[in-house]
């Protein structure tokens, strides 16, 4: 049987190339979506269970997700499976790879939060003289954060700061509870600004619903579930990808698929194994470095609103939540550190037991007694992008079907703990201003890799000896290649990065198309 | 019915989901746990005494929730730590043998003949303010850890949700085909 041929083949089926087969196939572009996962029912997958019936009684099977702390009982069959899809790293230097694979890929499980990055980010180098700017601006991408806010139904309130943009939202205008408007008063003296979450709303909001459909609805999408692809495969005569080798993931039968134009958005770090592993791309010498991500300090001050207790808050005291976008080294300079941290703050949920230096009778009613009573507020920071946080192949680890493994070095610096105990020392002295008491605060980083923002290694710029792509994401060394994820990220901020992804796969769609138009590609 | 007749049925079984559907009554059934008693194999029984101890004084019964002991928890823990990664098994038998040895050391007896203020003396590291980093003591680390999992697995049991009044619903992701 002759294999059908395809103008666009895709790897990945998540944020970016969920966002690359809705914008090609729009335009009339036949695309071929390789997925390593298996397809997804999302009605009849997921089912009502009480946590006393599971057979762990919800702490979930002991050792099967060691670099998984999102997992728990109820969602582990979400999570890529540890053993099947090892990874290596220096024991002294753990990282924590978090993976999901079925489509839809991680916008099944994301935490939906959407901000815009701005020049602060994209321009940073210009800002504080650190590492490189990104080849693009913020009013490159300005039009496709335009386009992607709608289409993830993104509600939020606008601010007019120049370091987190405002964007096309659905308008939220709930009012604050008593307690965040202390806290958001005592950050304001401080000029210190907040805002309200920024998020995609709905059932789900992810690319099995809002992007795939679509692209499906038009006839020019092909799916291809259980496809795990080995490497890409180069016309030695053209130098351009001639097809990629895959594998069935449950028969192992190889396979070869061809296409004009190969985009490859397998997520971050699965990205650049795959490129590593085919051994292309690499003419910088810089594919695999510059590794990132955002610091979190998960709970960085958990404090109690005190009339709460015992049930007797007026209503209105409590609840809701908010966001404090970067503000230090926008207006000023920080001695300590360069480039700022973001904070998600609560109000209104009852504080762990863990909290309590108390236990038997005594826990349990001063549990009651808190019930409710809540603040919490975590941390997002800024990580430097540096040469030497690398990943790299590791040829004596390898999957379950036979692809080396990744080794996965990297390490936060001073810069970033510098970042984190200011964090923790400004969150404590606004809950002390806003009349909280503070059980404890905390300046201790998840490892890396846990905030499941992992980005760069496959970095864009305009110099083909320092970058790995252009602009347009696509590979200086082989013009049919494109890598549209995380991982041409060439700086971050303290903002989750899931939004800056998909515009950033619409823009390189947007140019694809236009280029195959014209003949070029 | 006649063999032939029994025959002819078939395609009409098949022909029609609806009716095939129909025939076949759903079988309700419950979970291995609510018939029998968890049967205890991991700890030894001067650990497993201790750990019942200790259960009891984290999570007594109150007049309107189940203790621990009511819930099982310390035999359910018996086989999660028995199933659980080395280090996490030496922690708990360590701490277990920690607790008894201190209340022979100080009383001269086993922790689960102590009284309650007796008890209370050993688990003083419980009633030191809690921090993000944790404890280098490995006698503190797992009382630390048996105060989250003792809590868990009590409130995560059938009792707990029945005294409770609570479905303990969540949405479970079936595995992948």
């Amino acid at each position: 049987m002759a294999a059908p041929t395809y103008d666009v083949l895709i790897i990945g089926s998540g944020a970016s190339g969920g966002m690359t087969a809705h914008t090609l196939t729009a335009r009339g572009i036949k695309c071929l979506m390789l997925d390593a996962g298996p397809p997804i029912d999302y009605d009849h997958d997921r089912v009502s269970r009480r946590v006393y019936d599971l057979p762990y009684r919800g702490f979930g099977q002991p050792g099967r997700f060691p670099h998984v702390t999102q997992a728990d009982e109820f969602n582990a069959n979400v999570w890529a499976d540890e053993k099947q899809n090892p990874y290596t790293y220096d024991p002294a230097d753990p990282y924590y790879w978090v993976r999901v694979r079925r489509i839809g890929g991680k916008t099944l499980v994301w935490g939906r939060a959407s901000w815009r990055m701005s020049d602060y980010e994209f321009k940073a180098k210009d800002h504080d003289g650190f590492g490189d700017n990104w080849p693009i601006s913020y009013s490159d991408l300005a039009p496709y954060y335009d386009k992607c806010e709608p289409l993830f139904h993104v509600s939020g309130r606008k601010e007019g700061l120049p370091q987190l943009p405002d964007g096309l939202f659905i308008d939220d205008t709930s009012v604050d509870s008593e307690s965040l408007t202390r806290f958001i008063g005592a950050a304001k003296q401080r000029g210190i600004p907040t805002t309200k979450p920024r998020r995609a709303t709905g059932a789900l909001a992810s690319s099995l619903n809002l992007l795939l459909p679509d692209a499906m609805a038009t006839g020019n999408l092909t799916v291809v579930p259980n496809a795990v692809v080995r490497r890409l495969i180069v016309d030695k005569k053209t130098g351009l990808i001639d097809g990629v080798d895959y594998v069935d993931r449950h028969s192992r039968e190889e396979f070869h698929a061809t296409a004009r134009v190969i985009v490859v958005g397998a997520s971050c770090l699965e990205s650049t194994r795959l490129l590593l592993n085919s051994g292309i791309a690499n003419s910088s010498g810089v594919l695999g470095h510059y590794l990132f991500d955002q610091f979190y300090v998960k709970g960085t001050v958990q404090a109690i609103v005190p009339e709460a207790r015992d049930g007797k808050g007026a209503p209105g005291l409590m609840g809701g939540s908010g966001y404090i976008p970067r503000f230090r080294n926008v207006d000023s300079k920080s001695k300590d550190f360069i480039r700022g941290y973001a904070v998600d703050f609560g109000s209104g949920g009852t504080p762990n037991a863990k909290y309590f230096p108390l236990y038997g009778e005594a826990l349990r009613k001063a549990l009651v007694s808190h019930r409710g009573t809540g603040f919490d507020a975590t941390t997002m920071g800024t990580v430097l992008p540096r040469f030497e946080n690398r990943v790299s192949i590791d040829s004596a680890v390898t999957d379950a079907w036979g692809i080396p493994a990744l080794h996965i070095q990297a390490r936060y610096t001073d810069n970033e703990f510098n970042m984190a105990r200011d964090a923790m020392n400004t969150l404590d002295e606004l809950c002390h201003a806003a009349g909280f008491e503070v059980l404890e605060k905390h300046d201790q980083m998840v490892p890396p890799g846990e905030s499941i923002h992992e980005l760069g290694t496959c970095r864009m710029g305009d110099n083909p000896k320092t970058s790995v792509l252009n602009k347009w994401n696509q590979s200086h060394d082989i013009k049919n290649l494109f890598v549209v994820d995380g991982s041409s990220f060439v700086a971050g901020g303290s903002q989750n990065p899931t939004l800056t992804i998909l515009a950033l796969a619409m823009r390189a769609s947007d140019y694809m198309a236009e280029q195959m138009r014209a003949g070029a590609l | 019915m006649k063999r032939r007749r029994f025959v002819q049925s078939i395609p009409l079984l098949y022909a029609s989901p609806a009716l095939f559907a129909q025939a076949i009554a759903k079988i309700d059934s419950v979970a291995t746990d609510a018939v029998g008693k968890s049967v205890p194999h991991f700890f030894t029984a001067s650990q497993m005494a201790a750990l019942r101890r200790l259960s009891n004084i984290l999570v007594p019964t109150s007049a309107d929730t189940p203790g621990a002991l009511d819930a099982g928890a310390p035999e359910f823990l018996d086989f999660l730590i028995g199933q659980s990664p080395q280090p996490v098994r030496t922690l708990y038998r360590s701490g277990l043998d920690a607790l008894n040895a201190g209340a022979a050391a100080k009383y001269g007896r086993a922790f689960a003949a102590l009284d309650s203020t007796q008890a209370d003396m050993l688990l003083s590291p419980l009633r030191e303010a809690w921090t993000w980093r944790e404890p280098t003591d490995p006698f503190a680390l797992f009382l630390r850890h048996a105060k989250a999992d003792v809590l868990t697995a009590t409130t995560n049991s059938r009792e707990w949700a029945a005294a409770a009044k609570r479905s303990g619903n969540g949405t479970y992701w079936l595995p992948p085909e």
